[in-house]
């Protein structure tokens, strides 16, 4: 049926080393851009909440910029553009790797302040209301109740933005990052083995997809507060985010 | 009649259009009880976030022992026992005392065994409220209040969202913390346990306090035929 699918080229091309280092490369960038868009996204999702109406204003602005315009295009702007305008990033410590890494982030930020903010939102109030009552401030409350109870809601649609985001890494290939995609169109450009080439790639984004699938499912069980915990966690109801094409 | 310790004095509060306290006046003296009582929407739980300086109100004072109440002087039980969903019992008694008294984990792990043997829920202490019963959740919220050794107890409502079998158990604590002296003020309509308890009732009606009066003859011969005809519909 298969006529012409050469096992071997797919295994060798499965375990060799720009293949990997493109999957490690892959999935270090979804990391540090996940990590750091949490972080920026939970400033926002703060931001959204302020008395301020200026701060409000900056965090509208601030999410409807990045969701409001491609990620491909936002990636080709910070490596192209953003060094002429700005000689900071012309500099040789601005690699693809930076570029990609500024790029999804602060994209990445936009989409996590909204799950964030949910998450926050779902905590009942009368959490806070107790928590005052015991004297305790609002930091104190928010570290000690609500952030943990939030996480429980955040965990499943976190779990998707990261999966979301280890697939944005292939965009990267268009600034020459040699991440999984690239290094699989260089194989296929040396011998035209399309079918082996990009199979191979596609079968690193699902075993990380897996292995990630069983990692949130261990976090989710792990900010679950009941003897449910040992056993299957049901899902949460939360509120499906919508998948976009970024 | 013992010096007051809590007091209130002219309390307004509005929320909008609403005026939900228009000029609440009372004084809760050291080891008294005073139960208020009133339709929903009177203000009794307004008065008692007010109280519990939950709620910041427009215009009036609260005191206690002639100051304004500190970090937890004042402990407050919710309708919904609000316990930390995150936190097992012994951990919802404990978080108070590290994080707001800033005593030592062994201090207040101490601390809060005994109140939870107290309330009768030593057993339970690794429990999250998740597994325990609604009885045994508002029981541990007595506790986490109480371990901060507040001068006054508020409690909302304590067992309106209770099972019928559930409800004694909670008075049943309650009842012991009064016969120990503790000063407390309880919206309930567990007329009963009005009865038996309090020192005093008050019926609270649009904002204001319409009668004060002690048990016997707040039942036996209301002042008020708004409070009659509220105990009319009770009863």
């Amino acid at each position: 049926m298969v006529a012409s699918f050469d096992t071997h080229l797919f295994w060798e091309a499965l375990t060799s080393d720009p293949y990997w280092k493109g999957a490690l490369l892959a999935l270090g960038l979804a990391t540090v851009s996940l990590a750091t868009a949490v972080v920026i996204g939970f400033l926002l999702a703060l931001g959204r909440g302020s008395r301020l109406r200026t701060v409000r204003g900056l965090v509208f602005f601030y999410n409807w910029l990045f969701r409001a315009t491609p990620t491909l295009l936002q990636l080709i702007f910070v490596w192209y553009a953003l060094p002429q305008v700005w000689p900071v990033f012309a500099g040789n410590w601005f690699t693809p790797f930076e570029a990609a890494f500024v790029t999804l982030s602060l994209n990445e930020a936009a989409y996590m302040s909204e799950i964030i903010r949910a998450g926050l939102l779902s905590v009942d109030p009368g959490q806070e209301l107790a928590g005052r009552a015991l004297g305790m401030t609002r930091r104190q409350i928010l570290r000690r109740v609500i952030v943990p109870q939030a996480i429980r809601i955040v965990i499943p649609p976190t779990g998707n933005e990261f999966i979301t985001l280890l697939k944005l890494t292939s965009l990267a290939s268009v600034i020459s990052l040699h991440e999984l995609l690239t290094a699989s169109q260089e194989l296929a450009a040396v011998g035209f083995r399309y079918p082996e080439s990009y199979l191979a790639a596609l079968v690193y984004y699902l075993g990380i997809v897996s292995v990630l699938m069983v990692l949130q499912d261990r976090l989710e069980r792990r900010y679950t507060w009941s003897s449910a915990r040992r056993r299957r966690v049901a899902a949460p109801a939360v509120p499906v985010v919508a998948h976009d094409a970024r | 009649m013992t010096e007051a310790i809590l007091r209130a004095d002219s309390l307004h509060k509005r929320y909008g259009e609403l005026e939900v306290l228009r000029g609440v006046t009372f004084e809760v003296g050291r080891g008294e009880v005073k139960v208020i009582i009133g339709p929903s929407g009177s203000g009794k739980s307004t008065l008692l976030r007010c109280l519990a300086l939950l709620e910041e109100p427009d215009a009036g004072d609260v005191m206690l022992g002639g100051a304004r109440p500190g970090r937890a002087e004042v402990g407050m039980v919710f309708q919904r026992f609000n316990l930390f969903q995150n936190m097992t019992a012994l951990a919802n008694v404990m978080v108070g005392l590290t994080d707001v008294r800033r005593l030592s984990k062994r201090e207040a792990r101490e601390q809060a065994l005994e109140l939870l043997e107290r309330v009768g829920l030593k057993d339970k202490t690794e429990q999250y409220p998740e597994e325990l019963s609604g009885g045994q959740q508002q029981r541990v919220a007595i506790a986490r209040a109480l371990v901060m050794k507040p001068k006054v107890m508020l409690f909302d409502e304590p067992t309106s969202a209770l099972d019928v079998e559930l409800v004694r158990e909670v008075l049943d604590v309650m009842e012991g913390l009064a016969r120990d002296g503790m000063t407390m003020v309880v919206v309930s309509h567990e007329l009963r346990f009005a009865h038996h308890v309090a020192s005093s009732i008050l019926m609270m009606d649009q904002g204001v306090i319409v009668e004060e009066a002690p048990p016997g003859q707040f039942f036996s011969a209301p002042a008020h035929e708004r409070t009659r005809r509220f105990l009319a519909l009770v009863e």
